[in-house]
């Protein structure tokens, strides 16, 4: 089959604000073909809208390149429409005219662009809204502007980052069907969907192909081919197979017998978990059918989980050493069994303890704040470190976890309004 | 709402105009008919010899000024829009430029406004030589420099914090600049941009009132260009009262229909450009903005320039064009820092050599100021003379400076007072290019002193001054607030009274305080008090609407889940303000603070040195020091009053208001 677009040797990387490159994707080859639809699936973080700006032209690639029939990429090029999380829709302009938008670009005169965008309104099922201005709609029929908007101008290749996400499960599943209707009754021009996703039902029921991206650097992992027709049923067998192979793919780590704890540093990226969520899913595996083990799939379908919920928790659950993950399924360590047994303080103490072991940051503040005399240091002081390492978006992000974290487990405070973090015990600043 | 049946209305076949249009065309006749009347005014000759300006204290004529002062109004405000959208524009998009532009900016917009006459007046004259309009420029510009520079920030940071998601989709639908421009970055900024040229217009009612009397180099009065603000000088020159009265009613009325005939529609059709993606609760609403809509002949009118833009719409269109990528490749450090540097490089360079320029014109044998005392200031014929008329002028014993200047008390000495001017003496003195006063023996008959440049003594008095001016704002500023804020919250938590209270405060503001300081003048000249003490609040008079209107709207969206819990938890008294009125009223007390405190730096210049017929109050101050010297051309001590304040309110803005305005945000916001 021809290909429509394909990538070389991708690398993007940004810099840090102390000037060193951090690398976001590394090496990516990958190519469209005619009529397939491919999902993009990873961790939060590892890239994934990353490489689909950098497939259609947003954002240049640090190094290698990306074609698009032929033609090298070097800024979004005609043929090619992009579907926002967020419907991105012009506030000030009616449904109307937020779809006629595309055309306008493109110097289409007004009278075929108003017969055109009523035509493709009539397609989406958005007919007696024209007028209406997006403020008005629900949140499905947003994203149906958005998806008209970008099908006005007969896309050959369409982009959607994570379109579903923001809708709620019966609203996302019936845009979805609509959507694979068109697709497959070949009622738009469209001959290639690049969809990047959280959720590995939908990639399952939506794609021929599953990328999937390994996080930090993003890599391209493992491929899965989705052999069956579409409207696809749930309980086939081989879509469940799928959805398995999928869970075992992002916990398995290449290379990598060993839980890195001894390998971070300071500039680890933590992830993103919660701690109430982090306890939460700790106990249901303690006491579930498993006795503290757990199918990864199944779990995610009960919690109604999310990629980027779901592995953040078991980042830290094994980060933590309270749980071994591998092969799709979750185990609980003779810790982990301990932790969610214990009580709320014995529970705090089995934190401080493992996070001092094994998350250096927290004990790299935890050593500053004891070696000060007065017990308290500005936050920027720390921010600053983790600059050597990530950008600062990042570096806020991950010291917010490490004083969500650290304050749970009783081993420093944080006064918000100072900015200042403060040993326990010593007097608080803000008082 | 989506009717299911089309209205009857839309079946009628439509004829061209509704009876929405008995009042709308003959609105616009009229509104044409006197903006050519006005044009006309503004734009007569004016040349050396012409009589001095002057309007006269006929109410009758009032009318006619209100619509000149009305006219330079528009102007600037067209002036200002236009300035915004490119200053902006540039600061945002071009890289690099935005930490010249930007500080620029910030530098400019604490310079006192009314510093900025003495300074452009000769520009502007010299630029429309032999017609009016170069004074009325002067004119404009002043008021243009009080409303631009917060329009700019707004507008600036508007394009900076577009959504991110947004400009992706304007980028992925391969929108051209222009397109872009239209239809993501002004619809954008609009609801900040009108608003805060709704601050600006409010402001600039003041400084027409105070821009209107132009000093112009070489006349020895003082030009009254026509318009309300000069009718006020004139009547507050010859202490008449009935004058005043008048110049008060017809400013109300001038600021009313301002109010209701531009900026309630401008704001009306502005709520459609929020970005919150729901329906607005109380959204602003203007009679004519409706009566503009149901009009046939506006429709009409409002599509003839479709054709046009369609074209100019269709002409940037990218066609098959690539479209342009947000962000390029990674550029290779090395020579992106080499860039770097050298753009800093010539920065450093380019400022260094302003700094002497400027210092080497404000400073040296100090003339002005002389034993801790300052005196008169001495204007000059004319500065740079053709080497001819130079050459005629030494001929007759006065020898002009280096820069060719030949100043009055030269003229003075040479003709003994005034009293002996010689046959070439008196046709020199006729040429266009020299400006000698029309009475010479009267001119020469006052102490005069060459203005000179400024002696370093006169930099550490020139520095009290200012001092003196910061202690009275704070004092005022908080005293205004103070007073303003249990008020505002009253009526805030009143949905009743506030709903006539909020347009009457923004009337406060916009309705020139200038206009009530000979009151206080004739109180404190009577009640023999204190000026230095009592003229400050003056300073507030006009600027204090602000913390109120801006606590009120606090109060009003206080919301109501916080009230009932602090009903539940029995908060009343001092803990009820301290634990959940002030917290929540905070931010608004900054912002208004800001402005406030902005406003009032600017009022200095008048209000620390006001007459009234012959008696004139003056405080100590930078504002005084300015208004003492801004007589006639623009000179050092002007330069350096202008400059003292300007670094002096970025100090105070940086120093106090920041920090207030950051813990606002960071600790007391609502959202
Ligand atoms: N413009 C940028 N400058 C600096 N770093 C960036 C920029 N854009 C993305 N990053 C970084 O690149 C990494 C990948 O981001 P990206 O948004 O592509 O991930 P993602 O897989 O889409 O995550 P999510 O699932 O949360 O959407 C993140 O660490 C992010 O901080
Ligand atoms: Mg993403």
């Amino acid at each position: 089959m021809q290909s429509i677009l394909s990538a070389t040797h991708l690398t993007k990387s940004f810099s840090t604000p102390e000037g060193r490159p951090f690398t976001v994707l590394d090496d990516i080859d990958l190519e469209l073909k005619e009529g397939e639809i491919v999902a993009l699936l990873g961790r939060s973080g590892s890239g994934k809208s990353t490489l689909l700006r950098c497939l259609s032209g947003l954002v240049r690639p640090s190094w290698g390149e990306v074609r698009y029939r032929g033609q090298r990429v070097k800024g979004p090029m005609p043929g090619m429409a992009m579907v926002f999380q967020n419907f991105a829709l012009f506030p000030w302009l009616t449904v109307q005219q937020n779809v006629e938008l595309g055309l306008e670009a493109m110097g289409v005169p007004a009278p075929q662009r108003r017969r055109r965008a009523l035509e493709v309104i009539d397609l989406i099922g958005l007919d007696g809204f024209e007028k209406a201005f997006p403020k008005e709609l629900s949140g499905g029929m947003r994203q149906r502007v958005g998806f008209a908007r970008a099908l006005v101008t007969n896309p050959d290749i369409l982009f959607m980052d994570e379109p579903f996400s923001a809708l709620d499960v019966l609203t996302a599943e019936s845009l979805r069907d609509e959507l694979l209707e068109l697709w497959s009754e070949r009622r738009i021009p469209t001959r290639s969907i690049l969809l990047v996703t959280h959720n590995i039902e939908e990639a399952v029921l939506l794609a021929d192909r599953i990328l999937v991206l390994s996080a930090n650097p993003g890599r391209l992992m493992a491929e899965v081919t989705v052999p069956l027709p579409y409207p696809r049923k749930r309980e086939h067998p081989v879509f469940v197979e799928r959805v398995e192979q999928v869970y075992r793919i992002l916990t398995t780590r290449p290379g990598l017998e060993q839980p890195p704890a001894e390998a971070i540093g300071i500039g680890h990226r933590l992830p993103r978990a919660p701690i109430g969520a982090l306890e939460g899913l700790l106990e249901r595996v303690a006491e579930g059918p498993g006795f503290g083990r757990e199918d990864l799939s199944k779990l995610a379908g009960e919690m109604q989980l999310e990629v980027d919920e779901l592995f953040p928790l078991l980042d830290a659950a094994e980060l933590l050493g309270l749980a071994v993950v591998q092969e799709g399924d979750i185990r609980l360590s003779p810790l982990g069994q301990r932790f969610a047994a214990a009580s709320s303080n014995t529970r705090k103490k089995i934190f401080a303890e493992r996070m001092l072991l094994s998350v250096p940051l927290v004990g790299h503040i935890h050593r500053v704040l004891q070696t000060r005399p007065n017990g308290r240091a500005p936050e920027e002081r720390f921010v600053r470190e983790l600059e050597d390492y990530m950008p600062t978006e990042e570096a806020l992000a991950v010291l917010a976890i490490a004083i969500d974290w650290g304050r749970y487990a009783e081993l420093f405070e944080y006064d918000y309004n100072a900015g200042v973090l403060y040993g326990e015990g010593a007097p608080s600043p803000g008082t | 709402m989506r009717r299911l049946f089309p209205s009857p209305d839309s079946l009628r076949p439509r004829a061209p105009f509704s009876r929405w249009d008995l009042v709308v065309i003959p609105g616009i006749l009229v509104l044409l008919s006197l903006l050519t009347v006005a044009l006309e005014g503004a734009t007569q000759p004016f040349g050396p010899r012409s009589p001095d300006l002057t309007v006269s204290l006929e109410p009758v004529y009032l009318p006619y000024y209100s619509l000149r002062s009305l006219l330079r109004m528009l102007l600037a405000i067209l002036l200002s829009l236009s300035f915004t959208f490119v200053y902006g524009s540039i600061a945002a998009k071009v890289p690099r430029s935005e930490r010249v532009l930007i500080a620029l900016l910030d530098f400019l917009q604490s310079l006192p406004i009314l510093g900025f006459l003495t300074a452009s007046t000769a520009i502007f004259v010299g630029l429309f030589r032999g017609s009016l309009f170069g004074l009325e420029a002067a004119s404009i510009f002043a008021i243009f420099t009080s409303q631009v520079w917060n329009m700019t920030f707004s507008f600036y940071s508007a394009l900076k914090t577009v959504p991110k998601e947004l400009v992706e989709a304007a980028a992925m639908l391969r929108l051209s600049p222009w397109q872009r421009l239209w239809k993501l970055e002004v619809p954008y900024a609009m609801p900040g941009l009108v608003w805060n040229a709704m601050m600006s217009v409010s402001g600039g009612w003041f400084f027409v009132v105070a821009s209107e009397v132009i000093s112009v180099a070489g006349r020895e009065r003082e030009q009254y260009l026509p318009g309300v603000g000069s009718y006020i000088a004139l009547a507050i020159q010859q202490a008449d009262v009935r004058a005043m009265i008048w110049a008060g009613i017809s400013l109300f009325l001038l600021v009313l229909l301002y109010d209701q005939l531009f900026f309630r529609p401008v704001v009306a059709w502005a709520e459609k450009f929020r970005l919150e993606q729901s329906g607005a609760a109380n959204t602003a609403r203007s009679w004519v903005l409706t009566l503009l809509q149901r009009a046939r002949l506006t429709q009409r009118i409002a599509r003839l320039p479709a054709a046009l833009w369609e074209w100019l719409w269709l002409c940037s269109a990218r066609f098959s064009r690539v479209g342009s990528a947000l962000e390029g490749r990674l550029t290779r450090r090395r020579r992106e820092r080499l860039a770097d540097l050298g753009f800093n490089l010539g920065l450093a360079v380019a400022s260094l050599s302003l700094l002497g320029v400027l210092l080497s014109y404000l400073f040296g044998p100090g003339l002005g100021f002389q034993g801790g005392r300052m005196l008169q200031p001495n204007p000059n014929l004319n500065r740079n003379f053709s080497p001819e008329l130079a050459r005629r002028f030494a001929s007759l014993g006065i020898a002009p400076g280096a820069d060719r200047t030949v100043w009055l008390s030269q003229l003075c000495a040479a003709s003994q007072g005034g009293q002996v001017v010689r046959e070439e003496m008196r046709t020199l003195l006729h040429e266009p290019e020299v400006g000698a006063p029309a009475n010479l023996v009267e001119a020469c008959s006052r102490p005069l002193a060459p203005t000179g440049k400024v002696a370093w003594p006169e930099v550490w008095e020139v520095l009290k001054y200012g001092l003196c001016t910061m202690l009275r704002v704070s004092a005022m500023v908080l005293l205004a607030a103070c007073l303003w804020t249990p008020i505002g919250v009253y009526v805030g938590l009143r949905p009743t009274v506030a709903q006539w209270a909020q347009p009457l405060a923004q009337f406060g503001a916009a309705f020139p305080a200038n206009l009530l300081f000979p009151l206080f003048v004739v109180a404190l000249a009577n009640l023999r008090l204190n000026p230095e003490f009592w003229l400050s609040p003056l300073m507030v008079l006009g600027t204090q609407w602000y913390l109120l209107f801006n606590v009120v709207a606090a109060a009003m969206t206080l919301p109501n889940d916080l009230k009932e819990a602090a009903r539940m938890h029995g908060l009343s008294g001092w803990a009820w303000w301290r634990r959940l009125v002030l917290p929540a009223t905070f931010p608004a007390l900054v912002t208004g603070g800001i402005t406030a405190a902005g406003g009032s730096w600017n009022a200095s210049i008048v209000a620390e040195r006001v007459s009234w017929g012959s008696t004139t109050l003056v405080a100590t101050g930078l504002g005084a020091y300015i208004a003492h010297w801004s007589t006639g051309a623009f000179n050092p001590h002007v330069g350096l009053g202008m400059l003292v304040m300007g670094l002096l309110v970025l100090a105070y803005n940086r120093l106090l208001w920041q920090p207030l305005y950051r813990l606002a945000e960071e600790r007391y916001r609502l959202d």
